[in-house]
């Protein structure tokens, strides 16, 4: 919600800076942003009372005390003697009505008025409706505006299940469904109460004779409504967080007051229909609880006019104003107390917590260091899936119509994985992800599961460079024993992945309970220190390899090439490694064969380019006498 | 050198894989907490409403619980958690103070977009015994991210909104740029939560506190954007060897 910083000043009897009022705002727990001296604030939903300037007011009251910014209008009213029935006292225990008829025209609107228009990109509807939307930004109470020649019979407000459909005061034609509150004349509905008015009683800028409703409506019975019927609407939004029980009367006179600045008024009548609901709560006048829920020391003398200040009454016991929904106990007060002082200015003490023996065995942190070790990289999947089973769980409403089911199996999440990275060139892949799935039988049943899944090359070293991740490498790795099949490694066909890749494709999931403690036990648990590096964003370019064979004849310099090689850098060049070595007894030299893998942040990479790292990167060994890169 | 007898092949590196970064963070934050005294518990990731709303305060006409908000499972009959919370309520149920249970793990909520995602990481803390306060709230908010973000880190409280505790904060540091960054959400146990889990609020009280564990990955490894963590993408997860 936007308010123009002037306006609040009116609100106030000091009249603070800007960077004053945005300090006590944040200190108050009202984070906002400033353009042009107009705060966008965001309110928790616990403070509706603060959507307008009299809330957000009430709450800097107690830095910057309280001024009276606007008139009323004060003189006696006739009753009204309105047609009203109400149904359902118990969602709305107050409502007031007021008739009001004017003559004439507003030519133009009085600098507050217009400035909620011009500085806060407020759109003009008509005179009655615009008044109304500005009271809601002054006083924060929705009121609406019937055109009072529609409302010609019985006004009726229920909270009932309808099934009708019903044309907002924007044109939207909406099917309401379910329990609603709404007003209705000759049982048809002209208003969908708290939220929007109807088309057909609204208010046009020909109207000269309008019928203002404003009322408490219990937040319970609004919530939701606007998200239901896609209805954008101030006044659900306020009325969802509960407004003032007893300020309807005040903002009628207001609406009067704003009136009679702009027109002529012919004729005014008023009447307020109260099932006396507007009962205050009390809590007991108790600083030492205060104290001890915060941990500080604050006078009672002080206490009580902290929450004076606030509006709070003091009595024999502390009474909430009726604007505070959200405040019922001493925690709620504390933290009233709290703001006013400061979060930040409440002092830490020291906390020690006694320290009890924790004998989790730390299983699944060993066995997820044991894959590490042997060169597995964890994953972590949404367990959102298309697949149907019997035993799937369904979500009711899910983000993708298409993934509406829980997987029972991590086999094809990982699978994805794995294809991802093959479609980005990666030629070694080994993957594992540890997950608790859910499945129904009768009830729902919960599982801790290992899926593994791999397929290339063994490795990038030259003992493994050319031998393929296979059922063997899986069964060793996980200890089996061929005569006691403890789990079942599948071979995942190729046939329907579409892929250009021939290696093999290797799956294994298994119970968490089911595997061997033996092959985990000497693993470390789980790590008590980490290294936060600073993640280098990934290309999204193509990489390109290149491989090279050293010939050395001059066995002397050997160890050099080989540190070299360990250590090459260029800016372009992402691994490098030594994918062959062999020794030539008959010749007495060594082949030593070196991959360079190309990728660049920032484009692809053109021939020219490889080149020319290629050159900068090997010059310096070809150059060596003794050495040789045949073919090159 | 110049017999091949007396070469030494090029030394063998082994092949190290990573744990996903996400978890790497997770298992520091829980291990943090058990150094500081908190006790490691679990729960399931589906929930009942009762347990993931209602024990905690979370009134059937909180936002949070509507469709949109909420993955509902089974025609209503369960959620998927939105928060660890309850993990602490089942556990709280168990118990009788003083107790400092540590939860985390997976959450979701129906969110997609580049700052959220349906399923994200939380730890979550929960302290219960006699006379503990604000200030005492403070001071383990400040060894926690201390130890995060080094000694010299400012650290702001602002207040906030929970329905399970009462006064709540949200607890911002600043960045190296000047600006406020939000870190987690605590407070002290609202007294309701006490009593729904059967433990006398008039002679115990409790701090609790909840990091999403992508955020704080997100800021202390520099990644910007949440969903690079789910695309299990090798060149990403190699760097957090």
């Amino acid at each position: 919600m936007k308010f123009i910083y002037k306006d609040l000043l009116h609100f106030l009897s000091d009249k603070p800076s800007i960077k004053n009022l945005s300090e006590r705002l944040f200190q108050l727990g009202h984070e906002h942003e400033i353009n042009c001296e107009v705060f966008a604030m965001e309110f928790t939903p616990n403070r509706g009372d603060c959507l307008s300037l009299i809330g957000l007011s009430r709450d800097l009251n107690v830095f910057f005390g309280k001024a009276q910014p606007y008139k009323i209008f004060q003189e006696e009213i006739e009753n009204l003697n309105l047609d009203f029935k109400n149904l359902s006292p118990e969602v709305c225990p107050k409502i007031s009505f007021l008739e009001i008829e004017i003559e004439g025209n507003a030519k133009e609107y009085k600098p507050y008025l217009e400035n909620y228009f011009s500085l806060l990109g407020n759109k003009k509807v008509n005179f009655f409706t615009d008044i109304s939307n500005y009271i809601s930004y002054e006083l924060g109470q929705p009121t609406h505006c019937f055109d009072a020649n529609t409302i010609k019979y019985q006004l009726i407000f229920e909270n009932k299940i309808c099934e009708k459909s019903f044309k907002t005061l924007l044109g939207t034609d909406i099917n309401l469904g379910g329990k609603n509150c709404i007003f209705s004349i000759n049982d048809e509905i002209i208003s969908l109460a708290g939220v929007m008015g109807g088309m057909s009683t609204a208010c046009s800028t020909s109207t000269k004779k309008a019928l203002i409703e404003c009322a408490y409506f219990i937040p319970e019975a609004i919530i939701g409504k606007s998200v239901k019927y896609n209805l954008a609407s101030d006044a659900a939004h306020k009325f969802e967080r509960g407004v003032d029980i007893q300020l309807q009367e005040e903002v009628l006179r207001r609406f009067i007051q704003i009136v009679r600045d702009h027109v002529s008024i012919k004729n005014i009548k008023i009447q307020t229909f109260d099932e006396g609901q507007d009962q205050k709560a009390k809590i007991p006048i108790d600083v030492k609880r205060i104290n001890k829920i915060l941990g500080i020391d604050l006078e009672e003398e002080k206490y009580l006019t902290h929450l004076s200040k606030l509006g709070f009454g003091i009595e024999k016991e502390i009474v909430v104003p009726t604007f505070r929904h959200d405040i019922a106990s001493q925690n709620d007060l504390a933290e009233e107390i709290a703001r006013v002082i400061g979060y930040n200015n409440i002092e830490s003490k020291p906390l020690k917590i006694t320290k009890k023996l924790d004998k989790s065995t730390d299983d699944v942190n060993r066995l997820k260091n044991y894959l590490i070790k042997n060169g597995f990289s964890e994953v972590i999947n949404f367990p959102f899936t298309a697949n149907e089973e019997k035993k799937s769980i369904s979500i009711d409403n899910p983000l993708d119509s298409n993934k509406n089911k829980l997987r029972t199996s991590l086999k094809n999440s990982l699978l994805e994985n794995l294809l991802y990275n093959e479609r980005r060139q990666k030629d070694s892949i080994k993957f594992f992800e540890i997950s608790d799935l859910y499945t129904k039988n009768n009830e729902i049943t919960q599982e801790k599961k290992l899926g593994i899944i791999i397929s290339g090359r063994k490795s990038h070293n030259y003992l493994d460079f050319s031998k393929k991740l296979d059922n063997a490498y899986l069964s060793e790795l996980l200890n089996q024993d061929s005569k006691k099949q403890a789990f079942v490694i599948e071979e995942i066909s190729r046939k329907e992945l579409k892929t250009k890749k021939k290696d093999k494709i290797f799956y294994l999931e298994i119970s968490i309970d089911k595997i061997p403690k033996h092959l985990f036990k000497d693993s470390e648990s789980r790590i008590d220190q980490i290294n936060f590096i600073k993640y280098q964003s990934v290309s999204e370019f193509p990489s390109s390899t290149r491989d090279f064979s050293f010939s050395i004849k001059d066995l002397e310099k050997y160890n050099a090439v080989i540190d070299y090689l360990s250590d090459l850098n260029d800016k372009n060049l992402k691994d490098a490694f030594i994918f062959d070595f062999y020794e030539n007894k008959k010749l007495n030299e060594i082949k030593v064969g070196v991959r360079l893998i190309f990728q660049s942040n920032l484009n692809t990479l053109s021939e020219e380019d490889i080149q020319k790292s290629v050159n900068e990167l090997l010059q310096p060994i070809i150059d060596l006498e003794g050495i040789s890169i045949p073919g090159l | 050198m110049s017999s091949l007898d007396k070469i030494n092949p090029p030394a063998i590196s082994k092949d190290i894989g990573t744990l996903h970064p996400i978890n790497q963070t997770k298992d520091y934050l829980l291990n943090l907490l058990t150094q500081i005294g908190f006790k490691e518990v679990h729960g399931p990731e589906i929930e009942s409403e009762d347990f993931n709303f209602d024990m905690l305060n979370i009134k059937k006409s909180h936002p949070a619980r509507q469709m949109h908000d909420t993955f509902y499972v089974e025609d209503k009959s369960n959620v998927l958690r939105t928060h660890t919370s309850p993990v602490q309520i089942r556990s709280m149920l168990k118990s009788q103070p003083p107790i400092a249970f540590s939860s985390a793990g997976k959450v979701y909520r129906k969110d997609d977009d580049a700052t959220h995602l349906p399923m994200f990481h939380q730890v979550e803390g929960i302290y219960v015994d006699k006379d503990v306060t604000f200030s005492n709230l403070k001071d383990l908010i400040h060894q926690i991210l201390h130890n995060l973000f080094g000694k010299d880190v400012e650290i702001r409280f602002r207040p906030s909104y929970f329905p399970f505790t009462e006064p709540s904060a949200e607890v911002d540091i600043l960045s190296k740029n000047g600006k406020w960054l939000e870190i987690l959400g605590c407070g002290i146990v609202n007294p309701i939560v006490l009593k729904n889990c059967n433990i006398d609020p008039e002679k115990y009280s409790g701090l609790a506190f909840g990091l999403g564990v992508e955020r704080i990955a997100m800021l202390k490894y520099g990644v910007n954007d949440i969903r690079e963590f789910y695309k299990s993408n090798l060149d990403f997860l190699g760097q957090f060897k």
